[in-house]
């Protein structure tokens, strides 16, 4: 079965996940290429590319890192192509060293940048606002608030892009990258454009340094011309008859919630409403027109008040009466993404509708009583777990106590060590910190040991690395190479020799690197095997200077679907020989162990097992056993 | 018409994911809009996941509010009383699959898992039509455990309540599967259906 979003049938409706229909708005926009860096809520984005770029003659990449990925989209605009670049809010952060330039130097082909916001952190560090970081660059924003709006504002923003010579962000939010809806599809475009540098455009040498250096009055020029594009856009949509005294603006996403509490509460009759797509430049004229004829103004927006600052500044001049309500005075909770409970509450506040009360709130705190949380954790026979295992005993056996060191963690699977039972990791931060941070606590005398991944040392690992050698800061280094971007669902980096889109190229190796920047000590081992492990770990604890162990060994999710429809050898408990000392429950915690309280031993679910032998040698009277050997 | 409402929950891994898509679709060929908002943060490392799916009418946003689902289908005993209590409308029906998954706080031997009684006894505060039967056994007796999703949707499809016929999930379901896998999940739906049929009489 084709993806539903290659097929080429115009008016033809599909259901479509948010992400999923940018992709395709980026194929009916005409792009020649894709980039983009995976991190949740945006992966959707590029694993659909993988599946349908090729037949459709569209480069895709997961790129090295964020800013690489833009650079690269932002060359391919250079030559007169249309590209897309996409990441989460925190890939923005990384990108931005670049995304300035490309908005002071202009773009020639369509380039769109596109921004998943996580409100309320579902799968991030922060919940950050990215529309600031647009603003800050005088870059166009565009916030769709339904899959068929990402979609079409995708293809118009190619457009727009084109247009005014500048980048243009696309912002989603977690709750529409992830929902799906059905979508009518249009026409697929491929513009076969001659590739050919703008030298008029962007070359010092013809245009000139002069022209193409003080470029700040002409982005002020090209983001007012936006201006007057977004007052009549048609994305926009204002409902107003006059004679409301109470107004909602409900900025992208938001405007769902907005247009369900007043058909929920049955008052869309008494309140006018602004549902705004294109939210920067603000276009004040339309704005105006609601804050003019309403006494209240209620803004929801998802995360922080980027519109209201606006709507604030705006209203002094057209209506300083008009009072203005939103996430800045926390009528709106000033953190967390909104949902139907805050807007239907606000809104029937406001219009003096009474809101039945929570019915269930004796059977939520009898749920509470019972229920576990679910804890993330690492899965069965994951080979993190091991890994750590076995750092933990080498550290014990040489620094006296597990609380002698701190342990610099990063982004990614890796970054569960924190959690029960393993229970081994102090901080992490952002990619590619564990080496960084670790390097200034080192200099002074506080032992560390940098935790990071495969995915995340070729991130941003890498020059922390060769900082550590150039200035003698004598850091341990563990990477916890599953030979996989797991977190984010098995995306390719550069360690395996293959491009997302399945083409074979040259691997490159983190020892190859390592050794390279002056690694003196350097060893991979093969983390199911928990003695050796350990042994290098000791090894690398001793060392005067920068030291590494790679712990080496393909995600075993992956090995599990790569071996389908086979399945591994799975392994038992003996019940005999269990003495039910817990040993492999509680330093372990494989979740393909199980306990049995009636009978005290322990046993192993074989539908979750996939071989990996890890408790069997964890198993101090060795108990557990191959099952097709016991 | 009115919005069907279902809501979808379980593990990271039980296919609960396929479910919605193929109620989505099948919503489609019927000529009838639908949304669906999923949570799944990392559910891939044992987190619960949950999906909201309306089929009809004309909701803004993919979110069900609390007290207004239809039905709930649970792919596991706590995480469907974690939301059947919160979402499901009373008298609402609530298809259950009884095979514990485990989370790592039990395993590890740090809480319990919640007496079976207890969990269903909070979900028959919301509603007196519990279906609860074990779905993974009888995928399992269809040919693989992964085959659960489609043991709940013959089930579901049995209650008579989606606003669409048998037909249209069955087309779905030959539609969306690969043909080797079809043999095994139209045994499973057929189990579904039956299993409904004898607890839910």
């Amino acid at each position: 079965m084709s993806h539903p979003v290659a097929l080429d049938k115009p008016g033809k409706r599909v259901v479509l996940m948010g992400n999923e229909a940018i992709t395709r708005g980026a194929i009916e926009g005409g792009i020649a290429l894709a980039s983009g860096y995976p991190g949740t809520p945006s992966s959707e984005i590029g694993n659909t590319f993988t599946r349908v770029a090729k037949p459709l003659g569209i480069h895709f990449e997961w790129s090295a890192n964020e800013k690489v990925a833009l650079e690269v989209a932002f060359g391919a605009s250079m030559v007169g192509q249309r590209a897309i670049c996409s990441m989460k809010h925190v890939g923005v952060n990384v990108a931005l060293d670049i995304l300035n330039p490309i908005t002071l130097r202009g773009v020639k082909g369509g380039l769109v940048l596109v921004s998943t916001d996580d409100p309320s952190q579902h799968s991030s560090r922060t919940e950050q606002d990215n529309r600031w970081l647009g603003r800050h660059n005088d870059v166009p924003i565009l916030e769709p608030s339904s899959p068929q709006e990402a979609k079409d504002l995708t293809k118009y923003a190619l457009e727009l892009s084109e247009q005014v010579k500048l980048p243009v962000m696309i912002r989603t939010v977690t709750r529409l990258s992830h929902m799906r809806s059905d979508v009518k599809l249009g026409e697929m475009q491929r513009l076969n454009r001659k590739p050919g540098f703008d030298w008029d455009g962007f070359s010092y040498r013809v245009a000139g340094f002069e022209k193409l250096f003080r470029r700040h009055e002409e982005r002020h020029g090209k983001i007012d011309s936006v201006q007057e594009v977004f007052e009549g856009s048609s994305f926009n949509e204002l409902k107003l008859n006059g004679k409301e005294k109470i107004g909602v603006i409900g900025v992208g996403f938001a405007i769902t919630y907005v247009r369900d509490a007043l058909e929920h509460l049955g008052v869309e009759d008494r309140v006018a409403w602004l549902k705004l797509v294109t939210t920067n430049p603000m276009p004040e004229r339309l704005v105006a027109r609601l804050i003019e004829s309403v006494d209240t103004v209620l803004i929801a927006e998802e995360v922080d008040p980027f519109i209201e600052l606006h709507v604030k500044a705006l209203a002094k001049d057209v209506n300083p009466d008009v009072k203005i309500l939103g996430r800045m005075n926390g009528f709106i909770p000033r953190e967390g993404e909104l949902s139907h409970e805050v807007i239907d509450a606000r809104v029937a506040e406001l219009t003096g509708v009474e809101l039945a009360p929570e019915a269930r709130d004796d059977l939520e705190e009898a749920k509470g009583d019972l229920l576990f949380d679910r804890m993330l954790t690492m899965c069965a026979g994951c080979p993190h777990r091991s890994t750590i295992y076995a750092l933990k005993k080498a550290v014990q056996a040489v620094k006296g106590d597990l609380m002698n060191v701190v342990v610099n963690g990063d982004i990614g699977c890796y970054g569960l060590a924190h959690a029960p039972p393993m229970e081994f990791e102090d901080t992490y931060f952002c990619m590619g910190a564990s080496i960084g941070v670790s390097q200034g606590m080192q200099r002074f005398g506080v032992d560390t040991i940098a935790w990071i991944g495969d995915g995340t040392f070729f991130h941003a690992g890498i020059p922390a690395l060769q900082n550590a050698v150039h200035n003698n800061a004598p850091i341990k280094v563990v990477v916890a190479d599953n030979q996989a971007v797991a977190m984010t669902g098995f995306q390719t980096n550069p360690q395996l020799g293959r491009t997302a889109t399945g083409d074979q190229v040259e691997p490159i190796m983190i020892e190859d690197i390592a050794k390279a920047s002056g690694v003196k000590h350097v060893e991979v081992v093969d983390p199911y095997d928990l003695d050796t492990t350990e042994e290098a770990f000791k090894r690398m604890l001793g060392f005067d200077g920068v030291a590494m162990v790679i712990a080496r060994r393909e995600c075993a999710m992956v090995a599990v679907r790569n071996m389908r429809p086979e399945r591994p050898p799975v392994y038992c408990v003996d019940q005999e020989a269990c003495i039910g000392c817990k040993q492999c429950l509680n330093t372990y915690g494989c979740p393909a162990l199980m306990w049995n309280e009636g009978e005290r031993k322990a046993s192993i679910d074989t539908t979750l097992c996939m071989g990996c032998t890890s408790c069997a040698q964890v198993c101090p009277v060795g108990a557990i056993l191959r099952r097709d050997e016991a | 018409m009115k919005t069907f409402k279902i809501v979808i929950s379980g593990v990271g891994g039980q296919g609960t994911l396929l479910a919605s898509r193929i109620l989505a679709e099948a919503s489609i060929s019927a000529g009838l809009h639908v949304k669906i908002g999923e949570t799944y943060g990392m559910a891939q490392r044992g987190g619960p996941v949950m999906g909201h799916i309306q089929i009809g009418g004309a909701a803004h946003n993919p979110q069900i509010r609390k007290g207004e689902a239809d039905a709930l289908v649970g792919f596991e005993p706590a995480e469907a009383s974690r939301r059947g209590v919160t979402y499901l409308k009373d008298g609402g029906l609530a298809l259950v699959n009884t095979r514990v998954t485990a989370p790592v706080e039990v395993i590890s031997g740090m809480v319990p898992y919640p007496d079976m009684g207890e969990l269903m006894a909070l979900l028959s505060k919301v509603t007196d039509r519990v279906v609860a039967f074990d779905a993974t056994s009888l995928a399992e007796e269809a040919g693989d455990p992964i085959a659960t999703n489609v043991v709940m949707l013959g089930a579901l499809t049995e209650s008579g309540e989606l606003p669409f016929d048998e037909e249209t999930v069955l087309t779905t379901l030959r539609d969306s599967l690969r043909p080797r896998f079809l043999e095994l999940n139209m045994r499973a739906f057929d189990l579904g259906r039956k299993a409904y049929r004898e607890v839910a009489s």
